[in-house]
């Protein structure tokens, strides 16, 4: 009986050691997975280019960056000899990733790692997009819910970066309902904001009289306290400055979109440190009606950059599309960035417009849009430079994992050209 | 044992008719092969029914001298055919949702005197699984994605699906199980993750609760009703997984879905079984030919297979589609499990229904020959016991 019990016991005993060892062992043999991309140009955005680099990726992230750094020898090596490596694309605004039904109010509950879209992102070399979704309703200009995600395909929990990034704003001259209601609002919560600091500052001294919560607008209490950017769409010079009016009465932060006008206005935009999203090859026709310079123009991103202000760029359709007017839509985002460069921009602008520009004004930097030692390791691999229309993307990682290569795409692995 | 007295209830109840009548009688079928779809063919082979259930099957079973004798022994016998999620004679439901109505019942919408049935039966189909809710058809097209056959699909838990016969004169003679399965339509959006959530939350709390809103719930949650989910695209079966993950004792089945292969490692991880179309797919996007019920099959995933139209036309065709599968590589005997056994397992019918066994209903089909031959007739079908479809002469291919 008691012998029974004692192998019982060992018995037992030997399962928990196994289990332990399993237990201990693989978190270790986890952590010493190392990938290592060798050999490539990286264009680390922030840091120059390193010629002949080598970067070395560990869970998810890069661990080192450089020349002459030793690969540990357990290491997965990506041979990247004649390449150009480079952080991840953003696209702002980039339509993918959502499963559209009605009314959304949450992305994350309606991600689809299995859209098509996001297949066709990996292989354009966008990892990371600002989605958005739903419309304002009524005269509210407060509309749509945002979130930030990777283009993993099929991986559906490392899609999410962060939700709620940005606040977009429906506001335009056209449209004076929505722009009224929305400096009531903000005064209205402003007002609200400054009783609530003076009924705390009170309360240490001595009485406390908390006023009352206006409601619905917690939105505008984020854009006041400076939490959230307001996205707003302004490509007239009469509509940025209507939209910088904003920011000079109430201080809130800002984005202005399709800002197809903005070198007009350039200095003003500049002086109060608001972002600005452009599509280059965006065309307005001059305003005749209207005195002083009006229309787009192709050095609309040199002229920016000269006054100082920080840039994203997208293209004029921000679907993907295999099919249509070609070179038009998200697939070729390095393309209209080429084209600011052709307006006289410098290639490196217009390569941190489409990277780490594009990740700050979404708030995202920290994490995604440069090669630098602690980031996400969101890398694509090129087989050329970035702004040549030869150029395809072999690679894509995301989180240092390998999500596309080309050679293995149904549909871009035929397409080559004559050297 | 629930179910058996239910059964016996519902003879009682409907005594007079059909089902108890041919019961007492003793029939032998003696056939040139007989497929028990679950232990293998039998050359040769006698079947004898007593009171509409296989008594003994085999080549060497006595036949009793009273036994009526069916002669066709140069015919195959198959058990009678399984759709486990049809909309076949209902009229489509009030749209809205999402919401919570597990007390609806498929049941009280059924309407037994229509043509459809008849022509389902000489299809040889002996059991539908009905669907409550709108037609469960969600499809996905090329550059529109998702989209229901016909408007907004009422979405959460739409109510309790019913197992039938497609025969009988009312209501009490074509139903087999009354509350077979609850029915999820799921969507991948906050709202009606909450709906769902919420209400199997709520049922937790009142696992005694006799309340026809939470009951079937609770028998959900406790895994004595299967959980069927209309789920197509695969993104979306990812949020429902770990929706669900909570509720683990759930027996799901998956509804529709031409493009579940691209997540047959959660479908494997959690032992989650499909119901599909039988049909060759196009790849998205492409002309690419796949054959999905085979790439689950290989990948070890249950899988039931049912008409690709939910029609008259549909159910008639459903063999020759079968066919083309297994002639584009599905496993024969997969197939075979896919329209008979799985189905009947995933309804949770499997102890009377789905294969030919001692004690099992006599369900079964009279073939001119293998099931998945393309030139084969449906002769015959007979539902536990009776034989309630004959091919119209000149129909038949003898001599």
């Amino acid at each position: 009986m008691s012998k029974i019990y004692i192998r019982h016991i060992v018995l037992k005993l030997l399962f928990a050691l196994a289990l332990l060892l399993i237990f201990v062992s693989s978190p270790l043999s986890a952590a010493e997975e190392v990938t290592a991309i060798r050999g490539g140009d990286l264009y680390t955005i922030t840091g120059g280019i390193i010629k002949n680099g080598t970067i070395l990726i560990k869970e998810g992230k890069i661990l080192d960056i450089g020349q002459n750094i030793e690969i540990p020898e357990k290491a997965e090596v990506i041979n990247a000899r004649g390449k150009v490596v480079m952080p991840g694309l953003v696209g702002i605004g980039a339509e993918l990733g959502i499963i559209s039904y009605p009314n959304i109010t949450k992305i994350a509950d309606s991600l689809d790692p299995f859209d098509f879209s996001v297949s066709l992102a990996l292989a354009s070399g966008i990892t990371t997009a600002m989605v958005s979704t739903g419309q304002p309703s009524g005269s509210s200009p407060i509309g749509g819910v945002t979130a930030i995600i990777k283009s993993s395909y099929g991986d559906l929990d490392q899609m999410m970066v962060r939700e709620s990034v940005v606040q977009p704003v429906m506001i335009s001259n056209r449209n004076w309902l929505q722009k009224t209601t929305f400096k009531q609002n903000l005064r209205k919560a402003q007002n609200y904001l400054r009783k609530l600091t003076e009924s705390q500052q009170a309360r240490d001294g001595n009485k406390a009289a908390e006023p009352k919560k206006p409601s619905g607008l917690d939105a505008y209490f984020r854009l006041l306290r400076r939490e959230v950017p307001a996205v707003v769409s302004a490509s007239t010079t009469g509509d940025i400055l209507a939209a910088l009016e904003f920011v000079d009465e109430f201080g809130i932060r800002m984005v202005l979109a399709n800002a197809d006008e903005a070198w007009i206005v350039a200095e003003e935009i500049a002086k109060r440190d608001v972002r600005v999203v452009i599509t280059p090859r965006q065309k307005r026709r001059p305003n005749e009606d209207i005195s002083g310079p009006s229309g787009s123009t192709m050095e609309n991103a040199a002229i920016l950059k000269k006054a100082g202000v920080k840039f994203a760029i997208i293209p004029t359709s921000t679907s993907f599309e295999t099919w249509g007017v070609v070179g038009r839509d998200m697939m070729a985002l390095p393309m209209e960035a080429a084209f600011a460069v052709s307006g006289g921009l410098d290639e490196q602008t217009a390569l941190e417009a489409i990277t780490i520009t594009a990740a700050e004004i979404i708030g995202v930097a920290d994490r995604l849009g440069s090669l630098q030692v602690g980031k996400d390791a969101d890398i694509i691999i090129l087989d050329g430079h970035p702004f040549h229309h030869k150029t395809f993307v072999e690679t894509t990682l995301i989180n240092g994992k390998v999500m596309y290569e080309k050679t293995k795409s149904l549909y871009f692995s035929h397409i080559t050209h004559d050297k | 044992m629930r179910k058996i007295r239910h059964y016996v209830l519902l003879c009682i109840f409907f005594g007079g008719l059909s089902v108890c009548v041919g019961a007492e009688e003793i029939i032998a079928i003696k056939a040139d092969r007989i497929d028990t779809v679950t232990s293998g063919v039998i050359e040769n082979g006698i079947i004898v029914i007593s009171d509409g259930r296989i008594k003994a099957i085999g080549n060497d079973v006595e036949i009793p001298d009273v036994a009526e004798v069916i002669d066709v022994s140069d015919k195959t016998i198959f058990p009678g055919l399984v759709n486990p999620s049809s909309r076949i004679g209902l009229s489509s439901t009030a749209r809205g949702g999402p919401a919570s109505n597990p007390h609806y019942r498929v049941i009280d919408e059924l309407y037994p005197h229509q043509d459809q049935y008849k022509h389902v039966l000489g299809a040889g189909f002996t059991t539908i699984g009905l669907l409550p809710g709108e037609r469960g058809f969600v499809r996905y097209y090329p550059g529109y994605g998702y989209w229901p056959s016909g408007g907004p699909p009422i979405t959460g838990i739409t109510g309790q699906g019913a197992i039938v016969r497609p025969t009988g004169k009312n209501p009490g003679e074509m139903i087999i199980v009354e509350s077979g399965f609850v029915m999820i339509h799921f969507q991948a959006n906050d709202k009606v993750k909450n709906v769902i959530t919420s209400a199997l939350d709520s049922a937790k709390g009142k696992m005694s609760s006799k309340d026809p809103k939470v009951r079937p719930l609770v028998l959900a949650l406790q895994g004595k009703l299967p959980t069927f989910v209309l789920c197509n695209s695969p993104g979306e079966i990812l949020h429902l997984v770990k929706l669900l993950e909570p509720y683990n004792k759930m027996k799901l089945v998956l509804v529709e879905g031409n493009e579940t292969y691209r997540v047959t490692e959660e479908l494997v991880k959690r032992k989650i079984p499909v119901v599909l179309p039988a049909q060759i797919e196009f790849e998205r996007n492409t002309r690419n030919r796949i054959n999905v019920p085979r790439m689950l099959a290989e990948a070890e995933i249950k899988i039931a297979l049912r008409p690709e139209f939910d029609s008259v036309a549909g159910h008639e065709d459903f063999l020759r589609k079968m066919a083309e599968l297994v002639k584009s590589g599905l496993n024969r005997e997969i197939a075979k499990k896919a329209m008979t056994i799985h189905p009947a397992e995933m309804l949770g019918v499997d102890y009377r229904l789905g294969s030919l066994n001692v004690g099992k209903d006599a369900n079964l089909m009279i073939l001119s020959g293998d099931p998945l031959d393309i030139g084969t007739k449906i002769e015959k079908v007979m539902i536990e016991g009776k034989i309630v479809h004959e091919a119209p002469l000149g129909e038949t291919v003898d001599e």
